[in-house]
């Protein structure tokens, strides 16, 4: 066996400018899926910690009603006792903290010109404890201690349409948990940009007790829990569970990839574009491949009706072809591997900045992942590609006639 | 001594366009064992092709080949591939070795493909390029061998798995006299001393002089058969010539 390897082997490097041809066509298709899939990953993984540290937290924990039916009321679905919940949450490892949130919706208006806003109530020092801090364009955040005004932070559209600024005053309107219209006058403290426009349209947050107070309720709409790690996420969502049983309110936990249908939606898109390059890049090597493994049969067709003249089974002859094109697949796979990897940290120094993305304002950096899982999977494609490329030459050398074959010119 | 290949009424017949050639037309003969046989007549004689067919690489139209008994027209391609690995060996005209394999690696190839072990297969690679002069030369590639090195390379391939039969198509056309020469004495002391059979096609004199029987083809037909005690001479030419001129020339 090692004597047939060192034959394949050899055999591969017999014309070295059409090996260094594949290796290069080989290489340069596992360098381009390393380089679309690291950019594509790293994508994936700045989407996901932005979702999660723009607000949506790695844990999220509802009342099970509040999948279950529509609110009739606002907070009809929410916590009662979500400082207990809270406190024992707290508890657990890997857990950086706990916030409280009221999502609720209403009309705001500037006296002379109103709209509607998508409003969320916040603990500002625990939202601040976890990290979860707004993207302002201007002013600040909320003050967890804030003196006679309520503070509001508005998004950029809001402000644009109701034509404030820091300083200025809004005035808001909400249904209560009563049905009743309440209504309470804020000062916005800063304009947030969260690269969403649909989003910064009605963006609206103040603070968990102005929102109590003009809901008229005790309760919030769910907990939000930060954790000191992503990837900690299905350990502890499995270690809270028990924690949430036997409570007066059936609680549910949510786990951030459950809410995160926009970084879904996206991770889907992109997948398919990826898979899509891979099948590409696959038939790309294999069609190739095939030509360039046809050639070097023809080439060798005197020196394998030798060895068939010998003795040599034709299997033999069939896998020392399979296992040549497997070879030159492995040694094209490790120069795309450190190819892609080196043209990645190049890119990644760079600096290049991408245009904003469909939805967004924010400008994105170009920033290649190095990924194993994708290294490897890359290097088994063309690896399987050029195996595959090499059965047709190989059953051909195979079913060579032997007299016919040593008579080759 | 025992027979060892045994030729009945052999045709061999390719189709050419719309036409069916002869190449060998009811050839008939018999090899013992030990022999050192030629099988010589002009270019298209059928040479070649009947050492094809012995060597089972090729098969008859009609007719028999026996190879120790064997009737190879009975064997699949799978037992005709098991018989020529342990009972044949091969020399080229072109010498044939694996470009990319040492004259060592060339000469342990049939032994590999037998599946012996590491060890002997080292000992017997060593014996046998010791047997053809070559054990200096045991690690150089095939490019790096004169034409004479490098069919004593596949001389020595062709006997490493002690075969029956070793068989050599026009094994000097593309030696120089002095290489030539050295072949065939080679071959003739691995004959004495080995006992080993040779059945090679020829034209060439030098070898004929060395040859104890000849078997002569004309137009895939074979003229004579003749066990061999003068010496041919040297300027008569071979290539071309008629099986009546070479005669009168022995005489």
């Amino acid at each position: 066996m090692g004597k047939f390897l060192l034959l394949a082997f050899r055999n591969v490097f017999r014309n070295r400018r059409r090996t260094v041809m594949t290796l290069m066509m080989v290489g340069g298709g596992v360098a381009g899926l390393l380089l679309v899939g690291g950019f594509f990953a790293r994508m994936f993984w700045g989407l996901r910690e932005s979702t999660i540290n723009d607000g949506l937290g790695h844990l999220q924990i509802f009342t099970a009603e509040h999948f279950n039916r529509e609110e009739k009321h606002v907070l009809d679905t929410g916590i009662d006792n979500w400082r207990q919940v809270a406190a024992s949450i707290s508890t657990g490892g890997h857990v950086r903290g706990v916030a409280p949130r009221i999502e609720f919706n209403g009309m705001l208006s500037n006296g002379v010109k109103s709209g509607v806003f998508m409003g969320s109530a916040v603990d500002p020092a625990a939202e601040q404890t976890l990290g979860f801090t707004a993207r302002l364009a201007s002013g600040r955040d909320l003050d967890s201690k804030p003196g006679g005004e309520i503070e509001a932070l508005v998004g950029a559209g809001v402000a644009r349409s109701m034509n404030v600024k820091p300083g200025d005053g809004l005035t808001i309107l909400a249904v209560t948990s009563d049905g009743a219209l309440n209504g309470i006058d804020v000062q916005v403290v800063g304009v947030v940009n969260t690269g969403f426009k649909e989003m910064d349209d009605r963006y609206l947050r103040i603070t968990l007790p102005s929102a109590q107070r003009l809901l008229q309720s005790d309760r919030v709409t769910n907990l939000v829990v930060g954790l000191d790690n992503t990837d900690n996420t299905d350990l502890v969502a499995a270690q809270l569970a028990p924690r949430l049983q036997g409570l007066p309110q059936q609680l549910v936990l949510k786990k951030w990839i459950d809410l995160a249908a926009y970084y879904k939606q996206v991770r889907s898109l992109f997948s398919t574009i990826f898979v899509f390059l891979g099948i590409i890049v696959f038939f790309m090597v294999l069609m190739s491949s095939v030509n360039t493994l046809l050639m070097a049969m023809f080439e060798r067709t005197r020196e394998i009706g030798t060895m068939l003249a010998m003795g040599t089974p034709r299997s033999w002859i069939m896998a020392l072809f399979v296992l040549e094109a497997t070879l030159l697949g492995v040694l094209g796979a490790v120069a795309g591997v450190v190819a892609g990897n080196l043209l990645g940290v190049i890119l990644n120094h760079a600096g290049i900045h991408l245009p904003p993305p469909p939805g967004t304002t924010s400008p994105m950096n170009f920033r290649v992942m190095h990924v194993p899982s994708l290294m490897i999977g890359s290097s088994i494609l063309v690896i399987v590609s050029l195996a595959l490329a090499s059965i047709l030459p190989a059953i051909r050398a195979s079913r060579l006639q032997i007299a016919e074959a040593l008579a080759h010119v | 001594m025992p027979e060892l290949v045994s030729v009945e009424a052999v045709t061999r017949r390719f189709p050419l366009d719309h036409n069916v050639v002869n190449a060998l037309d009811h050839v008939s003969f018999h090899v013992a064992q030990g022999e050192f046989l030629a099988i010589a007549g002009p270019s298209g004689s059928g040479k070649s092709t009947l050492l094809n067919l012995i060597g089972c690489i090729d098969k008859p139209t009609s007719g028999r080949i026996l190879i120790d008994g064997v009737d190879t027209s009975k064997l699949n391609s799978s037992r005709l591939t098991a018989l020529r690995r342990e009972k044949i060996g091969f020399v080229f005209q072109t010498f044939n070795l694996i470009p990319v394999f040492t004259a060592a690696e060339n000469v342990e190839f049939p032994l590999l493909v037998q599946g012996v072990a590491a060890k002997e297969r080292r000992e017997r690679v060593a014996a046998a390029l010791e047997s053809v002069g070559l054990s200096a030369r045991a690690n150089h590639r095939p490019d790096l061998l004169s034409g004479g090195e490098r069919q004593r390379v596949a001389v020595a391939r062709a006997i490493v798995h002690r075969p029956a039969l070793v068989l050599a198509d026009e094994p000097t056309a593309n030696l120089d006299t002095r290489n030539a020469t050295q072949l065939i004495d080679l071959m003739h002391d691995l004959n004495r001393t080995l006992g080993l059979t040779f059945i090679f096609s020829t034209h060439d004199q030098r070898l004929l002089e060395h040859t104890d029987r000849i078997v002569w083809l004309t137009d895939g037909q074979v003229v004579s058969d003749t066990l061999t005690s003068e010496v041919i001479p040297a300027n008569i030419p071979l290539e071309g010539a008629s099986h009546g001129q070479v005669l009168a020339a022995r005489i």
